[in-house]
């Protein structure tokens, strides 16, 4: 046969001519290394069946039948091979190893593509995916079987059927290119004398015309469609080797995948080899002695990190190291992100490139043997990675906290368009490539620098920006150490002072507003059962926060606002209607409770329509300032004491959003700072009468995020945040919901940072009463309302209702809250 | 590929304190998927050591036995086979092959395990195999003299069974091996 060259191109990629476009498995096969590139079809049937030979034998050694003596001998050693014995030679011993590995794997195959599972989850297919990772696994112990294996080879295996199945379609069309036509001939048929019979020569005839009145027909194999014409040539059963040569066949798919994933995990000799990926300590290339994940996830944050500095020192200063996502994505390949379409138009790209190691122009590392990702295809992994992060460069930036970015990467958006992305991925390239080489020594340090910046993490990270650009410091470990002790103890004060002894603060606003809560309070009673909710919470949160007994806020206000402090307060417990009962001993309870409350409902009370923002920002204020004080109970607790609110639905809302918030046990005895809450006192209340708007609570909470995040700045967020909650009272409802995102889980990561088990404990109270809340708020609302219109709508809203549509997007917030809290 | 334990006569702790180590040694959990114990355990101990070999357990009572609720025989099915379980104390002569066949014939069993005799045989016959395991603790009898301890595991595959018996002699392990084929009826 003559070779036959084809050049056909991708439908969808421009630019790109493969020699069998449409066939990937024979594209990525010739890409992966495992068949030769040169043109001759007969030379590609030769290395595949050499393949296929290699991989039938590997498979007979290893998959042990235990009744088949070892060795083809008679009498084996009984004491080594019965069923019970120890020794690991034996044969059983193997099968029980490979069963137990079986059983591994079965577990993840049955999770494999359940979308996908026509083809999947059948049988064969199993079988198929069970046996080819079984014996790599086997004869690759070093590795053993880890977890994203197996959607590296589905999609292998996947084109492999994808092209048996158009070799069928083709198949049908043109059978007769197909099939032998002596094959399948009795024995008179076969006979030519036979068939030039004058007696049957005119029904041949018929015949024949009836074959030209098709014209799509191809009377020789050259007329074909070359691409048609090669699917012939590589699938005819008596071309090269026969039966065991066709390229394109459904019996020998499961070597070929076999193939193809070792080619793929091994790399092919080349640089970029998967298996790395699953390795969690570095191998003896490396030189920087981190495990390949980290050292390829430092190479590509690098590379972003030039192409677009403000996005990397934003994702490095929140802390979200590269790995955290980057570990899924390279393990699969990008398999998890997107479906398996778009995933094979990505990994045809990626193929395409070449493995081959660069060569390193720059000689100064003696052992500069490059990292993980040093040749074409690694770079071009990598620019991909940088481009996936960049199309999300907008909502990554307009976070503020690790966790919603880490969110926004790992749930990547399905409607992204592909091109551009592989565009863009293209253009970086070349850069990624020069990057890779000349910046081994740089990543060595960034990763260096990044080990250090885990534990520094939760603290401002002036280290972490720097670092990728520093040359590698030789600073002692316990430079580290120390550095990290020192903020940490700073830190520690804020935190203290975010979570704990917010009841004192609570207190210490109460003592000073509480002229205000009273006219306000009576204005705003508008729906009975409200309050009874919210006395039931307040009861709940004071009964959660559990705090000492007070009796000073027998002074306060109106029982109104006691009862709210109360509901509020107790946040998880049920809210019964025997609120009012358990007022007076609830009141006696917080003394330090019920005044924030009645603090935070006084500002709330007065502007009906989102006070409590402006709480929520002076409470992030008393945040910032007093270290004493426990701030994120109390942050909460401002809010759910603003929406104490007495009767406008939207406090009630806000209210009760706050208080699960705050549930926190103020496990030490209040330490009150009291000098700083004067402060922030004086600033809280002027902010409460001057703000007038829904979203302010999200603004708090968004503060409140921010002021975790930056722990050592945020002595004087106090007077800043008062200041910015004044400013922004023109936000619109949409933009404090994302900052309420933003801030939810920047508290979720700024209580993550801690490292105080007490406030993970409190925490987690904290959550548990929020869901509780939750329930009594939507309770309370499918009382009052028939119709609970969408948190999202909130926007649209905003006019009408708005006293629903706080509480509902409150109730939306706490649902967050508690999620990034159950999380933690 | 079913491994199925076959034991009996322990007889502890009135003649034996345990299993010798080596057994216990060899007797891990996951492995074997059937328990088959003829009885003489003779304590609740036993009864539960033995099931965490294994969940399923299989115990018919013997003359010592402590726990009176096991029944006299027992009869399962494994793969193609039918097996039966019996004491043995109740078949007279005790150990005598023609009696224990007729047990066999009684029961329509194709495999049939007793114990009792304390000492290993595995008989084939038209009708099919008659196996004692002997005393998996080597515990004294007074109708055999110079007791080891032994077992039996049995590989049933299909219409196949391989018999494997686990003797201590002199302190080793020895390990057999008999090939049982059952032709289809």
């Amino acid at each position: 046969m003559s070779s036959v060259p084809i050049e056909s191109t991708m439908p969808e990629n421009c630019g790109i001519s493969r020699r069998f476009g449409d066939l990937r498995g024979v594209q990525w096969r010739l890409d992966l290394g495992i068949l030769p590139s040169s043109s001759s079809i007969d030379h590609l049937r030769r290395v595949t069946a050499n393949s296929r030979r290699r991989y039938a034998a590997l498979r007979r050694q290893l998959l042990v039948d235990p009744h088949v003596p070892k060795d083809g001998s008679n009498s084996p050693d009984l004491i080594m091979d019965n069923p019970l014995s120890q020794s690991p030679d034996s044969m059983w011993g193997r099968f029980f190893r490979n069963a137990e590995l079986e059983r591994m794997l079965d577990q993840d195959l049955t999770r494999l593509y359940p979308e996908r599972g026509s083809y999947f989850q059948t049988s064969e297919c199993q079988a198929m995916l069970r046996r080819v990772l079984l014996l790599w696994c086997l004869s690759h112990p070093e590795y053993g079987y880890r977890q994203g294996m197996h959607e590296l080879l589905a999609p292998l295996l996947y084109v492999l059927h994808v092209d048996v199945e158009r070799l069928s379609e083709v198949r049908k069309v043109h059978e007769d290119h197909f099939a032998d036509k002596f094959d399948g001939f009795s024995f008179h048929e076969n006979d030519l004398t036979y068939k030039f019979d004058f007696k049957k020569f005119s029904e041949s005839l018929e015949s024949e015309n009836g074959f030209q009145k098709s014209p799509a027909k191809a009377s020789s194999l050259n007329d074909l469609d070359p691409e048609i014409q090669t699917i012939v040539l590589l699938s005819d059963a008596y071309g090269a080797e026969g039966e065991l040569g066709i390229v394109l066949s459904d019996k020998f798919m499961e070597h070929d995948a076999y193939s193809m994933f070792d080619a793929l995990m091994n790399g092919a000799g080349g640089a970029v080899s998967m298996a790395e990926f699953f390795s969690p300590s570095p191998f003896g290339n490396s030189h920087t002695g981190f495990a390949p994940v980290i050292e390829a996830s430092a190479a590509f944050y690098h590379l972003l990190s030039i192409v677009e500095s403000s996005l990397h020192t934003h994702l490095v200063e929140l802390g979200v190291e590269p790995q955290y996502f980057s570990l899924r994505w390279l393990r699969v390949l990008f398999g998890r992100e997107f479906s398996l379409e778009d995933l094979l138009v990505i990994w045809d790209e990626i193929f395409a490139h070449d493995n081959t190691k660069s060569k390193k122009p720059v000689t100064n590392d003696p052992d500069s043997n490059s990292g993980v990702l040093d040749s074409e295809r690694g770079a071009f992994i990598s620019a991909f990675a940088v481009s996936m992060i960049l199309s999300l460069r907008s909502s990554l930036l307009a976070t503020e906290n690790a966790t919603s970015c880490l969110q926004r990467l790992l749930n990547f958006p399905d409607d992204v368009n592909l091109m551009k992305l592989i565009e863009k991925a293209k253009s970086l390239q070349s850069l990624a490539l020069e990057s890779n080489n000349s910046n081994s020594l740089l990543i060595h340090s960034s990763l260096y620098d990044g080990k250090k910046s885990v534990i520094n993490r939760g603290h401002s990270l002036p280290i972490d920006s720097t670092s990728p650009r520093t040359p590698l410091k030789t600073v002692p470990e316990s430079y580290w150490e120390e550095k990290w002790r020192v903020l940490h103890k700073e830190q520690e004060e804020q935190v203290p002072s975010i979570r704990k002894r917010w009841s004192e603060r609570v207190k210490l606003r109460l003592s000073r507003t509480e002229s205000d809560p009273s006219p306000s309070n009576k204005n705003e009673i508008t729906k009975t059962p409200k309050p009874s909710v919210r006395r039931s919470l307040l009861e709940d949160l004071e009964r959660s926060l559990g705090s000492d007994e007070d009796k000073d806020t027998a002074h306060h206000d109106p029982i109104e606002v006691n009862e709210q402090d109360v509901a509020d307060e107790k946040v998880g417990e049920e809210n019964s209607p025997k609120i009012l009962d358990t007022k007076s001993p609830v009141r006696g309870n917080k003394e330090e409770n019920s005044p924030k409350f009645l603090d935070r409902q006084s500002p709330a009370r007065g502007n009906n329509e989102g006070n409590s923002p402006k709480f929520l920002e002076s409470k992030s204020s008393f945040r910032g300032n007093s270290e004493d004080h426990e701030n994120d109970p109390e942050s909460s607790s401002v809010a759910s004491n603003s929406s104490i609110d007495g009767n406008d639905a939207e406090s009630s809302g806000t209210n009760q959003e706050c208080s699960p918030l705050p549930v926190s046990d103020p496990p030490d005895g209040p330490s009150l700072n009291y000098t700083q809450n004067d402060d922030s006192v004086g600033k809280f209340a002027k902010g409460l009468k001057e703000k007038k708007i829904l979203s302010g609570k999200f603004q708090w909470l968004w503060k409140f995020g921010r002021n975790g995040n930056e722990g050592t700045s945020d002595r004087s967020g106090a007077a800043e945040d008062a200041k910015a909650c004044n400013g922004e009272s023109g936000e619109k409802i949409v933009d404090g919901f994302k900052t309420v995102d933003a801030c939810d889980s920047s508290c979720g990561t700024s209580k993550g940072e801690m490292d105080n088990q007490d406030l993970m404990v409190s925490l987690r109270d904290l959550g548990q009463s929020m869901l509780e809340n939750i329930q009594v708020i939507e309770s309370v609302f499918q009382q009052d309302r028939g119709k609970i219109g969408p948190s999202e709508n909130f926007s649209k809203n905003g006019l009408v209702g708005e006293g629903q549509v706080t509480a509902l997007t409150a109730l939306k917030e706490l649902r967050k809250i508690s999620n990034i809290l159950s999380e933690m | 590929m079913v491994l199925v334990l076959a034991l009996g006569d322990l007889h502890v702790p009135h003649r034996a304190p345990d299993l010798p180590a080596k057994f216990k040694s060899m007797l891990v959990p996951g492995k074997i998927q059937h328990i088959i114990c003829t009885g003489n355990l003779c304590i609740k101990e036993v009864h539960d050591y033995l099931r965490t070999l294994c969940p399923d357990l299989h115990i018919t009572r013997g003359e010592y036995d402590e726990d009176p609720r096991y029944p006299e025989t027992k009869t399962l099915t494994i793969g193609q086979f039918k097996l039966g379980i019996c004491h043995g104390h109740q078949v007279i002569p005790w150990g005598d092959l023609d009696s224990l066949a007729m047990l066999q014939r009684q029961l329509d069993v194709d495999i049939l395990v007793t114990g009792h005799t304390h000492q290993f045989t595995a008989y084939k016959h038209e009708a099919g195999v008659v196996i004692n395991p002997g005393s998996a603790t080597g515990a004294f009898s007074s109708i055999t003299y110079d007791v080891n301890p032994s077992f039996v595991l049995m590989d049933i595959d299909g219409l196949r069974v391989v018999v494997y018996v686990y003797e201590l002699i002199d302190g080793e392990v020895k390990v057999d091996k008999i090939d049982f084929k059952k032709t289809t009826t």
